[in-house]
């Protein structure tokens, strides 16, 4: 199989690069003279105090006028009111810009056997040099969150600036909260809210904004079916990664440092990874568009695709008011709840993919099949002083459609302008995957925190494609259908906002060579390596 | 007449007598907003004060900023912020062994203490890292804070042989050894 030069490099750099994306935010310190620490322990990692400001609409709970050393712009006085609808409902702004900047910078050592995927290319093509030592450029990132008053909230995040590439950034998160939006129907306080935009869902523990330098292999796991001849194939092609932003609207309620907590979330599907730039129509417009063009359209299906999260933290202090309080009462202080987190979520979604193919007559059509999929999973918080113990476990499937032509036959995959015209499509085997990651989090000190992860994936149909040598598989060519990862790190704050990382990634067994195994028949890999890697990161924010 | 005589004398006397027993103190220290305090040179001791007053936190705040009382004096410590605060300090003077932690208390609530040593506390939070308040506490009732140009004057001084010393936030504190027999110059500049 022909493997593209540019796709084994971006893939390369892809797992040698990814920064971590995190975000605190420094115009809270601003806004109210007060430390990073006051809300984050290593940041971003937020504390109970730091999840209450969220909860409330990025502001103080309760009194937030009383902290706040930069005064907002009234955009009405609160008379106003008293004149709707023959006034416009006051409003405020925050009194400087809340613009918050970080950048960060990496150093990684790579193992020795980073020059064995240089055989997975085309012969005479020159594959992509992986040096054992590199000083990369990562993220330079711009973000700005805060309350326009009314219980609105509002949070723009974006990467200016991608491996020292101007034009390489994207946006992140980009919305507007209702934090009280359920008192416009008489509900209880924080019992209802409402987000509209383009956010990450509502994970159990955030991928956009966590501390690691690696992202979590679960939320990052596509699921493309087998394509392997060898194996019973999958007609599966779902792009969709937990970790994606997501345009759309969420409602959601309770709290995120005790009792319960929900989200409901309605959003583009787009299982194809058509981006919004490019999916416009010559004939139809898009906002901003005229008679055509626009922003274009980030949907690549009529159907919204539903995730659903509920979770109960059990605050496990004695006494009643340390447990109901946003942080617990310690003899030296407030300090961190000893609570344990339990939580469960759901995504579900129907996978869109349109062919060319034929009616049963002969006629040349678009088939367009929908193959529903589903990921599910349950998670877990355990936290006691300083030492925190966090997991998640998640499945995925994927519904499998083949294509049979006009005499029924199942068309062999990937379909190609040589294939037969499919007709129609018969249910297969369903593609799926488990997996999940363990992380323990020990703040030794307020300025040292110690790390270790353990992330696991099992993906049949990622070894089935690795066995083809696809590079579209994790890893590249992954020798078991589980992937076991281990990742142990430490942080050190050498500023509250700025921040020294270290880990070291045991990656899994991967393979260049494949045989015929002589007893089974089957592809097997044979001459396996590991490519260990070692990343430093340097982060400042400000 | 004569005894009336005899007695104006005796009074004009022990008038001027005490007007020699005590003076006052005034000054400049560089720079401005400082703490100055005497201490007697003999160590006598000194009628503790009972007094209580208060050191809050508000808006995230400590206020007073610098709270200077004599020793015995008991300080309240309120929190009126709807957020949880700490107040602690690692040391008084540099001496370890008298840092003190007074853990977590409900908004509204008043927790007490009794500075029964003098020195200089650095009060911190330990949820709020930026949060810094200063309890500068005399051995002796003779202390002022300085205004804005550092003047300061401290009266009713008993004659005799002391130490003044002055303290200013960041700066590292200065004493020197002063002799009070009626109206007292001192000048100091804190490096």
């Amino acid at each position: 199989m022909r493997i593209k030069t540019g796709v084994l490099g971006i893939l390369v750099m892809f797992l040698l690069f990814y920064p971590a994306v995190t975000h605190a935010i420094p115009a809270f310190a601003r806004m109210y003279q007060t430390s990073c620490s006051t809300c984050h322990t290593d940041f971003p990692k937020l504390n109970d105090f730091g999840k209450a400001f969220k909860d409330a609409g990025f502001k103080f709970p309760t009194d937030d006028e009383t902290f706040l050393k930069i005064p907002p712009v009234m955009l009405g006085s609160e008379a106003q009111k008293e004149l709707f609808p023959h006034s416009i409902w006051p409003g405020t702004i925050p009194g400087l810009p809340p613009i918050g900047l970080r950048m960060n910078t990496f150093f990684q050592e790579t193992g020795s056997n980073r020059g064995n995927f240089g055989t997975l290319v085309p012969a005479g093509t020159v594959p992509p040099f992986i040096p054992r030592t590199d000083f990369g450029t990562g993220l330079f990132s711009i973000f700005t969150a805060g309350n326009f008053g009314s219980g609105i909230a509002f949070w723009v995040d974006d990467d200016i600036s991608v491996s020292g590439d101007n034009s390489a950034g994207g946006l992140g998160d980009a919305y507007l909260k209702f934090v009280n939006f359920g008192q416009q129907f008489k509900l209880p306080k924080d019992s209802l809210a409402l987000r509209v935009g383009r956010f990450e869902l509502d994970l159990p523990f955030t991928q956009a904004r966590s501390i690691n330098i690696s992202p979590y292999d679960i939320y990052a796991q596509a699921n493309i079916g087998a394509m392997n001849p060898a194996f019973f194939q999958k007609n599966v092609n779902n792009q969709f990664t937990m970790a994606d932003g997501v345009n759309g609207v969420e409602f959601s309620g309770g709290h995120l440092y005790g009792g319960y907590h929900y989200s409901l979330a309605i959003v583009d599907q787009n299982t194809s990874g058509v981006t919004q730039g490019t999916n416009t129509s010559s004939f139809v417009p898009s906002p901003t568009g005229g008679a055509n063009g626009g922003v274009g359209f980030a949907s690549d299906s009529n159907f919204k695709d539903l995730y659903g999260r509920f979770s109960y933290r059990f605050n496990l202090e004695r006494d009643k008011t340390s447990r109901t309080a946003i942080q617990a009462a310690g003899p030296s202080g407030p300090r961190e709840h000893t609570y344990v987190n339990l939580g469960t979520f759901y995504f579900y979604g129907r996978s869109v993919q349109r062919f060319s193919g034929d009616d049963l007559s002969g006629n040349p059509q678009v088939l367009t099949i929908r193959e529903p999929f589903y990921r599910a999973g349950g998670d877990f918080s355990f936290n006691y002083r300083t030492f925190n113990l966090y997991g998640l476990f998640m499945r995925g499937h994927d519904y499998n459609l083949l294509p049979v032509d006009v005499t029924g036959t199942l068309i062999p995959l990937p379909l190609t302008s040589a294939s037969a015209p499919p007709v129609a499509f018969v249910h297969g085997q369903p593609a799926t995957f488990t997996g999940g990651f363990l992380q323990a989090d020990y703040l030794a000190f307020p300025w040292m925190m110690a790390i270790m992860r353990w992330d696991a994936v099992n993906s049949g149909e990622d070894r089935f494609n690795g066995l083809a040598q696809s590079t579209s598989t994790p890893f590249a060519l992954p020798v078991r259908s589980t992937r076991n990862r281990f990742t142990p790190g430490v942080q050190f704050l050498i500023h509250a906002n700025i921040k020294a990382s270290f880990e070291y990634q045991f990656r899994p067994k991967q393979s260049v060579t494949v045989i015929t195994d002589p007893i089974t028949g089957l592809p097997l890999a044979i001459q396996t390596f590991r490519t260990h890697t070692a990343v430093s990161a340097l982060e400042w924010v400000f | 007449m004569k005894f009336k005589l005899v007695l104006g004398l005796v009074s004009m006397i022990a008038l001027m007598t005490q007007m020699g027993m005590a003076g006052s103190i005034k000054g400049k220290v560089s720079p401005g907003k400082s703490v100055v305090y005497l201490e007697s040179a003999s160590g006598a001791g000194v009628p503790v004060s009972d007094k209580h007053v208060t050191m809050d936190q508000k808006g995230l705040l400590f206020q007073p900023h610098v709270l200077v009382i004599q020793q015995g004096t008991t300080v309240e410590f309120l929190n009126s912020d709807k957020v949880a605060h700490n107040v602690f300090w690692p040391s008084i003077s540099g001496d370890k062994k008298k840092g003190h932690n007074l853990g977590t208390w409900p908004t509204g609530q008043r927790k007490p203490f009794q500075f029964d040593q003098p020195g200089v506390v650095s009060l911190l939070c330990n949820v709020h890292p930026e949060m810094a308040g200063y309890i500068v506490v005399s051995p002796t009732p003779y202390f002022a804070e300085t205004g804005a140009d550092g003047a300061f004057t401290l009266s009713d001084v008993p004659d005799g042989q002391y130490t003044i010393t002055a303290w200013h936030e960041g700066k590292k504190i200065q004493s020197k050894k002063i002799s009070v027999g009626g109206p007292t110059t001192v000048d100091l500049t804190l490096q």
